[in-house]
Order: structure tokens, then C-alpha cells, then sequence
């Protein structure tokens, strides 16, 4: 039971570390890392095997979300 | 089972989520705020055993955010 309270720390830690910085380009990574805990959250909640397979449809979406902001965000390829 | 201190934490998840999303004005920081918010809905989702519905809502909500980027860089470009 201790393992979802370290992950609910460490998703309550980096959305505060979010909301504190001020540049953007410093937000993403703490985007990332609310990802993984809420991912461990999801995957401990439950004991069912298809929670599982939610865990990672969100880990797959989230870390698709988090890749897409940061490289509309960088701007791309430069001509 | 959700008990008190996951319950708490997923919702200042949310609140914080929410909070940014209202005062940012730059539309990256928005975005980020707003998958803030959606990571905070998920372990209630998850908690009520609909786990059908926490996986498609896992791979829908990412396309969303990806259409309101294409506005985003329409505006700024």
C-alpha cells in the first residue's frame, strides 16, 4: 500500500514543480513525470487484469501528448 | 481501492490542473495545464472499474490535444 502513496506524492510533487516554473520548455519534463506516477496510480488501484491494459493506453497516450506539445512547441524543422 | 490520501492527491491534481488552466495566457501552458487535469481524472475513472472506458479515453483524449495544436501553431506561425 505504500508504493500508490509514493506515486501519489510524486504526481502531487512535479504538478506543483509545474505550476512554479516559469519557463516552458522546464514544464515538460514535470508533464512526464505526472504521466509515469498517474501510470503507476491507474496500474496499482486495481486488482484486475485489465487494469493492466489501461495503464498502458494511458502511458501511450500521455507520453504521445507530452512528444506532441514539446515539438509543435521547439517549432520542428527549420528551412 | 481508493482510500482518503490517493483521493486527496488526484484531486489537487485536478484543482491545480484547472487553476493554471484559467490564468495562463500562453496557449502552450494552457495545453500543459490541461493534460494536467486529464492525468488527475484517470485514477477515478480507473476506481469506479470502468476500465473500458479509462482506455479509450486514454487514446482519445491525446488526438484532441493534438487538433487544438494545430490551431496553436496556425495562430502563432
Amino acid at each position: 500500500m505504500i508504493a500508490i502513496y509514493v506515486c501519489a506524492g510524486i504526481a502531487v510533487y512535479a504538478a506543483i514543480r509545474i505550476i512554479a516554473e516559469r519557463n516552458t520548455m522546464r514544464k515538460l519534463p514535470f508533464l512526464n513525470v505526472v504521466s509515469f506516477a498517474v501510470t503507476g496510480i491507474i496500474a496499482l488501484l486495481l486488482p484486475h487484469p485489465l487494469t493492466i491494459l489501461a495503464a498502458a493506453a494511458y502511458f501511450v497516450g500521455s507520453t504521445l501528448e507530452s512528444n506532441a506539445i514539446a515539438s509543435t512547441w521547439s517549432g520542428g524543422i527549420k528551412k | 481501492m481508493m482510500d482518503e490520501y490517493v483521493l486527496i492527491a488526484c484531486s489537487v491534481l485536478v484543482l491545480i490542473g484547472m487553476t493554471a488552466a484559467i490564468l495562463h495566457r500562453d496557449p502552450f501552458d494552457k495545453l500543459i495545464s490541461l493534460s494536467l487535469l486529464i492525468a488527475g481524472i484517470f485514477p477515478f475513472i480507473v476506481d469506479r472499474g470502468y476500465l473500458d472506458v479509462a482506455a479509450a479515453t486514454a487514446l482519445i483524449a491525446p488526438l484532441s490535444t493534438i487538433f487544438i495544436l494545430h490551431v496553436c501553431r496556425r495562430e502563432t506561425a
